[in-house]
């Protein structure tokens, strides 16, 4: 792969469900287009029902797309050899439970090809990196849901993939197995491996995406760097006043399109950063209190709310 | 070809830890073994009709082990969700399709093989010849069960379990039957009755081409055509039903 190549990309890829046994069609993707570049943690965000856990099967090869083209590696996802290189989490994991998770990982490790002279180290090195060293002798059917969850994760990346596809990897997993988890996936990084995870857990994706893309609907509302982001959107502030007259209140929400928060004692008002100082001269002007007045980072929550929000009010 | 493998093994030991095998096994020891109590009802022959029913015990119970464990082992991975993983690794869905049908064939000729040691056991017992005759025999109800699972892999890559039990237990009962309707066609003299039983022949398996039980039982000479031919006929028709469900889980869905 010559550093610029894409990892992933996905062209116009449309995929119609038939739910029933009539012709009736649903479209779960509108022609979704985006690309990942080699050595990056791309963060596939979007509601519940959007399309993510969709876009990861086609990918997969697991459903066919109905239109569209999607390549992994420069391969057509239908194929099968250049999966040798490619690693994937499913959502909410299930494996063959009479296994125990040393069998389990040999069995994936025989599946992916994994030289024979190499699969026991790699077996262990996997168990110790997701911190099941110590349940390995045991039968899946006796695991949490976090450890089949971990044991999910060895499995991706038991032959040393070159790209690893994540569906929803923190789900199940303790604070403790969060934050493991997201050392393993920096430590892939690290390694020059590329990570493309599907998530709602905003959190994560700001400690750990370089790039992210917004699905909603089966539409791709955002894409880009995470700090293009913070860049984009109108930065804000929030300014809590107090003893404010009501008259004054609905005059502060009228003149600069304040959104307003609270009653009486304490109004908490998110205010355009070039409207602060507007805001304050009237408060202050008509005897209000001023408690407090903080610059708001333009988190990845607004952006996503804001994508969804707009795409709910006519944004089709 | 490591992969094949490691589904087929894989397989089998999820088959062999199926409390529903383990019970048709023993229903099958169990009247295999009471095949000696009902010979002994008659006066004549009686070791050739213990042979009799214990050959027809050991078929029809293999093939109710065949569709019961071939049936939904295929399903379970799709139910369970297993087949995601597998099918993201570097394994084609035909690999992963003819793994599964060598790890039942494999279960199926494990079971066979223990019906086969109850046969020579009662036989034994019961003061019944064994000869080379009897081994063919039961290597040919193998080779029969190993079309019968064809049949449940080609069902069950498409079907419901219930749909791919139904259609295999059919389809099965059929292929017994082509040679009698052939027969009763050509009595007919009927030309078109003969023409669609011709061809329900062609069709449908030829089940009844592994069934060696009369010569075994009665000391008829064995030629190497009839179990060579068998074999022959079970790799060709074996090979075109797992094209067929390959073809078919090539387009499935799973979703
Ligand atoms: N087998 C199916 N048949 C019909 N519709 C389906 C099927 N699977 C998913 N869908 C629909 O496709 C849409 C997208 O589902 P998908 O599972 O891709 O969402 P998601 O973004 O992964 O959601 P979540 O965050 O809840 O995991 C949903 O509206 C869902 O109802
Ligand atoms: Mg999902």
């Amino acid at each position: 792969m010559s550093g610029g190549t894409p990892i992933v990309r996905v062209e116009n890829v449309v995929k119609d469900f038939r739910p029933g046994f009539g012709l009736r069609t649903k479209r779960v993707l509108h022609g979704i287009s985006f690309q990942v570049s080699p050595g990056e943690i791309f963060g596939f965000v979007g509601p519940n029902g959007a399309g993510k856990t969709t876009t990861l099967k086609v990918l997969m090869g697991l459903i066919g797309a109905t239109s569209g083209t999607a390549r992994i590696l420069g391969h057509d996802v239908r194929e099968t050899a250049f999966r040798e290189h490619v690693g994937f989490l499913p959502e909410n994991p299930w494996f063959h439970d009479f296994l125990t998770g040393r069998e389990f990982l040999r069995f994936y490790a025989r599946l992916a090809k994994v030289p024979r002279a190499e699969r026991e180290a790699r077996i262990d090195t996997l168990l110790a990196w997701v911190g099941l060293a110590h349940a390995g002798d045991a039968r899946l059917r006796t695991y949490s849901k976090g450890m089949l969850q971990r044991a999910g994760i060895a499995q991706a990346l038991i032959h040393d993939p070159q790209v690893v596809f994540l569906d929803e990897p923190m789900s199940g997993l303790d604070p403790i197995g969060r934050v493991e988890i997201r050392d393993l996936i920096l430590r892939l990084r690290d390694e020059g491996k590329t990570v493309f995870m599907n998530t709602h857990i905003l959190h994560d994706v700001e400690m750990l995406c370089d790039r992210v893309a917004i699905l909603v609907d089966g539409r791709i509302r955002w894409e880009g760097r995470l700090e293009e982001f913070e860049r984009e959107g109108e930065r804000k502030s929030q300014v809590v006043l107090a003893n404010l007259k009501p008259e004054l209140a609905e005059r502060l929400e009228q003149r600069c399109q304040a959104e307003l928060r609270g009653h009486g004692e304490r109004v908490e008002l998110r205010v355009a950063e070039k409207d602060v100082e507007g805001v304050l001269g009237m408060a202050l002007g008509a005897g209000a209190e001023v408690v407090s007045v903080t610059p708001l980072r333009q988190s990845l929550e607004t952006i996503f709310l804001s994508a969804v929000e707009g795409a709910a009010g006519g944004g089709r | 070809m490591t992969a094949v493998l490691a589904v087929a093994a894989n397989t089998f030991r999820e088959a062999i830890r199926n409390r529903v095998l383990y019970i048709l096994l023993a229903f099958a020891i169990v009247l295999i073994a009471a095949s000696m109590v009902l010979s002994s009802l008659s006066y004549v022959e009686q070791t050739r009709i213990l042979q009799n029913l214990a050959f027809g015990a050991m078929r029809l119970f293999g093939i109710v082990i065949a569709i019961a464990v071939g049936i939904n082992l295929i399903h379970r991975e799709v139910d369970r969700r297993t087949v995601y993983t597998i099918l993201s690794k570097p394994v084609s869905r035909t690999a992963f399709l003819i793994g599964k049908y060598l790890g039942l064939v494999a279960t199926i000729w494990l079971l066979v093989a223990i019906m086969a040691v109850a046969f020579a056991l009662t036989s034994w017992v019961g003061d019944a010849p064994l000869g080379l005759g009897h081994l063919a025999a039961v290597a040919l109800v193998g080779l029969e069960l190993a079309v019968v699972v064809g049949l449940a892999t080609l069902f069950s890559a498409f079907t419901t379990p219930m749909l791919a039990a139904l259609f295999t237990t059919g389809i099965t009962a059929a292929g017994h039957l082509t040679r009698d309707l052939l027969a009763l066609a050509a009595a007919s003299g009927d030309p078109g009755v003969e023409a669609v039983t011709r061809w329900l022949h062609r069709v449908l398996p030829d089940l009844e081409s592994f069934n060696l039980t009369l010569h075994a039982v009665h000391h008829l000479p064995i030629t190497a055509s009839d179990v060579v031919l068998p074999v022959f006929y079970a790799i060709a028709y074996t090979s075109v039903l797992l094209l067929l469900a390959s073809l078919i889980f090539q387009r499935r869905d799973f979703r």
